[in-house]
């Protein structure tokens, strides 16, 4: 299936960067701060996805969602994006079908075809905690999203079990329940400061699920003690 | 069992097959994902010294000192096992012989190898930083991981490696931990600058980045903890 948007994947696993060839007047919506480098015939427009108003209700749940359109105007031109952090790129193609659950900062970039929705409600489990937000990407398109590290693609045909900390997105043919698991904390006490509870998601069905090879929260329980205590 | 180890060096990732009723111990919050009738429960090893109370203490201080075990079911199932760090994993045949692992190098070992916390053998040197090492015996696999790349330094005699790039040594190695030269290391490099000095022969499994040193880079440009 040809793609909407022309792209190169460059530099993965651990360094993935996304190339757009954009066409004339074609236009590239991109996760804001992630334009490394472009052609100057590209213009760009900051936008709040869906309106204003949503976009304010999202910064006041303590989550906002902005995108940045990038156009070619008038001959085509390259655009590179880079994530925040190190790690892989996947491209997945919407035909209109069926949607993609996406962690919210794993989108990369998308085509205009896609729409994204960070308001999604069905989500609840997953706020206990871990603070994991999920965008919904519907319609039909080119979208992009990263991960820190490398990227898995896990078919699933049954049901599978994940770590929520080391979820990129999974299609929403997918049902899932969060839980935590006795096996992976210790009686209640938390492996790290941020996280660890030993919350999973279960995966039941069949659908497409990607994780990630790193985990953030991991990284940064690694990096706490290493702070400068506060002086009184 | 099946081990393949995908996205090597950089984002290097586990993924382990296993036949029904097989067991698997590995570092708590390791697990990545996992086939969904894996039965999952928690060991806390008794170290040389601390014991539990030991264990309980350093689970405080930041460390998952206690592991998770997995089981898999009547079917054959699988699990994807992944380091905090950004590197490398490397498998290790235990046979019979002694492996000292340092704590952050520890990922995942299979039941034949006896995983002992708290070896005793560096503990007043290193009792000021967030470090301590462990000891695996017996037989059977463990995996190892790094900050980075791991190379392998086969000693014949004398060697003499930093103890932040130690990932693990074989213990058929006499050490002892000194301080690099006073002169340059302590004002140059502004950490204690300590050295393991190996003797005899075995493997030494360095790491190509020290976690500490990184920590403390990027840890004191962050404000204080709360």
């Amino acid at each position: 299936m040809s793609t909407e948007i022309r792209y190169e994947i460059e530099h993965n696993p651990a360094y993935g960067s996304l190339k757009l060839r954009l066409n004339p007047n074609q236009t590239a919506l991109v996760e804001p701060g992630a334009m490394a480098a472009m052609d100057s015939c590209i213009k760009m427009k900051a936008k709040a996805k869906g309106g204003l108003g949503k976009g304010i209700g999202r910064m006041l749940g303590g989550e906002s969602f902005f995108v940045s359109e990038f156009t070619a105007e008038g001959r085509p031109g390259d655009l590179y994006v880079s994530p925040g952090v190190p790690g892989d790129i996947q491209y997945y193609r919407l035909d209109g079908s069926n949607g993609i659950m996406v962690q919210s900062s794993g989108f990369v970039a998308s085509s205009t075809g896609v729409n994204i929705d960070s308001k999604f409600q069905g989500l609840k489990g997953f706020f206990s905690g871990e603070s994991l937000f999920l965008l919904k990407a519907t319609g039909s398109g080119d979208l992009w999203f990263s991960s820190f590290g490398a990227i898995l693609e896990i078919p699933i045909a049954g049901s599978y079990v994940v770590d929520t900390g080391y979820i990129v997105a999974f299609e929403d043919t997918l049902n899932y329940s969060v839980e935590a698991i006795n096996g992976l904390s210790f009686r209640g006490l938390k492996t790290g400061i941020f996280g660890g509870e030993g919350l999973v998601a279960r995966f039941s069905g069949s659908g497409r699920l990607w994780v990630q090879s790193r985990n953030v929260y991991s990284f940064v329980n690694f990096l706490h003690p290493f702070r400068p205590a506060k002086s009184n | 069992m099946k081990l393949d180890v995908l996205h090597q060096p950089d984002s290097a990732i586990a993924k382990i097959t296993m036949a029904p009723q097989e067991e698997l111990i590995a570092e708590a919050g390791a697990m990545v994902a996992m086939s969904s009738d894996m039965n999952v429960s928690t060991t806390l090893r008794k170290g040389k010294g601390g014991g539990v109370f030991g264990g309980m203490k350093r689970m405080l201080a930041g460390e998952s000192l206690f592991l998770s075990v997995f089981r898999s079911g009547n079917s054959d199932a699988e699990i994807y096992l992944a380091p905090k760090l950004l590197g490398d994993i490397l498998p290790y045949q235990m046979k019979g012989t002694e492996l000292v692992v340092q704590s952050t190098g520890y990922m995942a070992s299979t039941p034949g190898v006896e995983i002992d916390l708290g070896f005793t053998g560096f503990k007043s040197l290193f009792s000021g930083e967030s470090l301590f090492w462990l000891s695996a015996s017996g037989s059977g696999l463990v995996l190892l991981s790094a900050f980075g790349s791991i190379y392998e330094v086969d000693i014949d005699g004398d060697y003499v490696v930093d103890t932040g790039h130690i990932v693990a040594f074989e213990r058929t190695l006499d050490y002892s931990i000194a301080k690099a030269n006073k002169s340059w290391a302590g004002a140059f490099f502004g950490g204690e600058g300590l050295v393991c000095q190996f003797r005899g022969t075995g493997k030494v499994f360095c790491q190509t980045h020290n976690p500490g040193a990184f920590g403390q880079l990027v840890g004191s440009k962050l404000p204080p903890r709360g």
